[in-house]
């Protein structure tokens, strides 16, 4: 059987050979695809471990209290995708902040109320939209950040404080020591009193790039924007021992009271990166869907190619049967043929679709995410598309009249 | 009935039709015929008479409408298409009047082909191969392509591919139908020299000149046998050169083919 198997790998090989320039350019339709999988799933698989190592880093201890629907888990993604709705709806208010403080086992907790606007410089610079992040001073704890220079926000500043993410300092005042110059923020005066050092990953459980972001009091934020929502409160706990019991108590005080609202969500652990994790999943599902249409091209065109051979080589269907080649010869000899043009086009997919991943993490924060999970499954699909691609032209070459073969002279 | 003629194919009754009805025509009709082994027999008739159809049936690559064919004695209707195919690469030997050579293969590439089939090893197959080409005197062109070869050569590198598996039974379908006058008697030395080892052949052809190398010669007309004429006796058909050899008392002649005589 293996001998067998052999000799109909090698005639595959042969005839492959003796047709380079199409082989390959059928290669090529199977390899486009499967470099898409490979792209998409390294980037995805690249963001969601990013998020996951950024909990990690964080520590065991964070738990988050965000805002929820009742609504399924992928009708909320369409709605973070279509509209930002969720901000709009956020139920969290400064006082749920002063209630979870007075909780037990609860060591800090900071809100954070993000909106989108513009600012004004000392010397008239102006930045059309920038985050600006209203907390409290047990943000920088919280969040495990330091102080390039400076201090951070305090609870007893006598006039309007404002911390700077590194990359905004630099692009508000072209300078990474603006400690002391002010902005203009909703008509209001704010002084810059720290600089926070660089962090540089924009993608977080946060949702929020920290090195671009302006931060202030969330009271004073408050008082200048009527529509400020609360998008998120990080809460820092004592215990980690407790922390099953803590998130039930926050909840259940929560709920007292806010008389009953139960559209909220107190997260822990790897719950909190679910969010953005459902998310990247249903975006990488759906460019995979993408990506696997591609790969039903390139397998149609494997099969396009395989009817060509086979009507090109009826003769030799004939001769190949006079001499004694069976029916499951010759089937098992053009199917060999289109698993080879389909693998060839997997593995050549796969080191295009790694050497585009990594020329997009040169210019991204991300890190191509190799893992065996990503090789089963390009390899499996490479294999599947030639197998059921190439069977209907090796059914066909199979199924060929020898008396009739040898008379066709393509 | 003696080892030498031993019967080694039996056709009754057999009928081949193609299409039904109003539109069915014959190509053979109750035809019978036995083939000892070691016989060389040329069928002749005009065209359209059932010679290919015969030799196709013969060859495994068609089935009869009706009818018995027995291969070694056994019915080729109880043998599956994958024995059968098996059959072929072992024990016949097709050769066509146009050499159908696979023209992207090398000629020992070509000549190995039936032993791709029979379950040899690649390194073993174009050893095998290459020694017949070197009987054929085309060793120094077994990496040419068929292409590259005269049409003499290409015959002698398709029967040199009939033969590569040490085949039974060697079918020739006007296998000088092609040649010129010298290659066609090249060719049919190389066949002479093939029977006289031993090995059955059932030739057609429409060159009654070439009778002179066949031991039967029968003409077919309509479907059906019009004459057969033996022009050697059974008992004096050469034995298969390793039988031959296993059973020959020392002091008996070599051959002892008697002059051609019409039965």
């Amino acid at each position: 059987m293996a001998l067998l198997l052999r000799t109909h790998y090698e005639l595959a090989r042969t005839s492959i050979k003796r047709n380079r320039g199409r082989s390959f350019l059928t290669c090529l339709g199977i390899s486009i695809g499967v470099a898409s999988i490979i792209l998409i799933l390294s980037l995805m698989g690249s963001i969601s471990s990013l998020i996951s190592s950024q909990v990690a880093q964080i520590g065991s201890d964070l738990v988050v209290v965000r805002p929820s629907t009742t609504k399924t888990a992928v009708s909320r993604v369409v709605d973070e995708l279509t509209s930002s709705s969720m901000y709009l709806k956020s139920n969290l208010t400064l006082k749920d902040v002063a209630t979870i403080e007075k909780l037990d086992n609860i060591a800090s907790v900071a809100p954070l109320a993000v909106s989108v606007n513009s600012l004004s410089g000392d010397d008239d610079t102006f930045l059309p939209s920038v985050p600006v992040v209203g907390t409290n001073p047990d943000f920088i704890k919280i969040q495990n950040l330091t102080l390039k220079s400076g201090t951070f926000l305090k609870d007893d500043a006598p006039t309007a404080t404002a911390v700077i993410g590194a990359k905004l300092a630099n692009d508000l005042y072209g300078t990474g020591e603006p400690v002391g110059k002010t902005l203009t923020l909703l008509g209001e005066r704010f002084i810059i009193v720290g600089v926070l050092t660089e962090v540089d990953d924009p993608i977080n459980f946060n949702n929020l790039d920290l090195d671009s972001s302006l931060f202030v009091s969330a009271s004073a934020l408050n008082k200048i924007d009527n529509s400020l929502q609360i998008q998120q409160i990080n809460i820092r706990t004592e215990n980690t021992n407790d922390l099953e019991k803590t998130v039930k108590t926050i909840r259940e005080t929560l709920i007292a009271s806010k008389n009953g609202d139960t559209n909220f969500s107190v997260l822990s652990g790897d719950d909190i990166t679910h969010p953005a994790g459902t998310l990247f999943s249903v975006i990488s599902s759906i460019l995979s869907v993408v990506a696997g249409i591609s790969l039903i091209v390139g397998g149609i065109g494997i099969m396009n190619i395989m009817l060509v051979s086979v009507a090109e080589r009826t003769h030799e269907i004939g001769i190949r049967k006079a001499v004694g080649a069976s029916t499951g010869n010759i089937f098992l000899q053009f199917l060999f043929e289109a698993l080879i043009l389909s693998l060839s086009g997997g593995f050549l997919g796969l080191i295009l679709g790694y050497g585009l991943a990594f020329l997009l993490c040169l210019i991204t924060p991300f890190n191509p995410f190799v893992s065996w999970q990503i090789l089963a499954i390009t390899f499996s699909t490479a294999l599947l598309t030639g197998l059921i691609f190439g069977l209907f032209p090796a059914i066909k070459a199979a199924k060929k009249n020898p008396i009739y073969s040898l008379k066709f002279w393509g | 009935m003696s080892e030498e003629t031993e019967t080694i194919i039996k056709l009754e009754n057999l009928t081949k039709r193609f299409g039904y009805g109003d539109a069915a025509s014959y190509a053979l009709k109750d035809f019978d015929l036995t083939v000892k082994r070691g016989e060389f027999i040329m069928i002749m008739g005009p065209s359209g008479c059932g010679k290919t159809t015969l030799l196709n049936l013969i060859g495994l690559l068609d089935s009869a409408t009706s009818g018995v064919y027995r291969l070694n004695d056994e019915p080729v209707s109880r043998i599956s298409a994958r024995r059968q195919a098996r059959l072929r690469a072992k024990k016949i030997g097709f050769i066509f009047q146009n050499f159908n050579l696979i023209p992207d293969l090398p000629i020992i590439e070509n000549v190995a082909l039936p032993l791709v089939y029979s379950g040899y090893h690649k390194t073993r197959r174009l050893i095998r191969a290459s020694e017949i080409l070197d009987r054929f005197n085309l060793k120094e062109k077994e990496y040419y392509f068929p292409s590259q070869l005269s049409g003499g050569q290409q015959q002698r590198a398709a029967i040199a591919r009939a033969i590569v598996a040490r085949p039974e039974i060697i079918l020739a379908d006007e296998p000088t139908g092609n040649l010129d006058s010298h290659s066609s008697a090249l060719v049919m030395s190389e066949l002479s020299r093939i029977h006289s080892e031993g090995n059955t052949i059932i030739m057609v052809t429409h060159n009654p000149s070439l009778t002179s190398y066949a031991t039967r010669v029968i003409h077919m007309l309509d479907g059906s046998i019009d004459t057969d004429i033996k022009t050697v006796a059974d008992s004096d058909l050469p034995v298969p050169v390793e039988k031959k050899n296993r059973r020959r008392p020392k002091n008996k002649k070599k051959s002892n083919r008697k002059k051609k005589t019409k039965k």
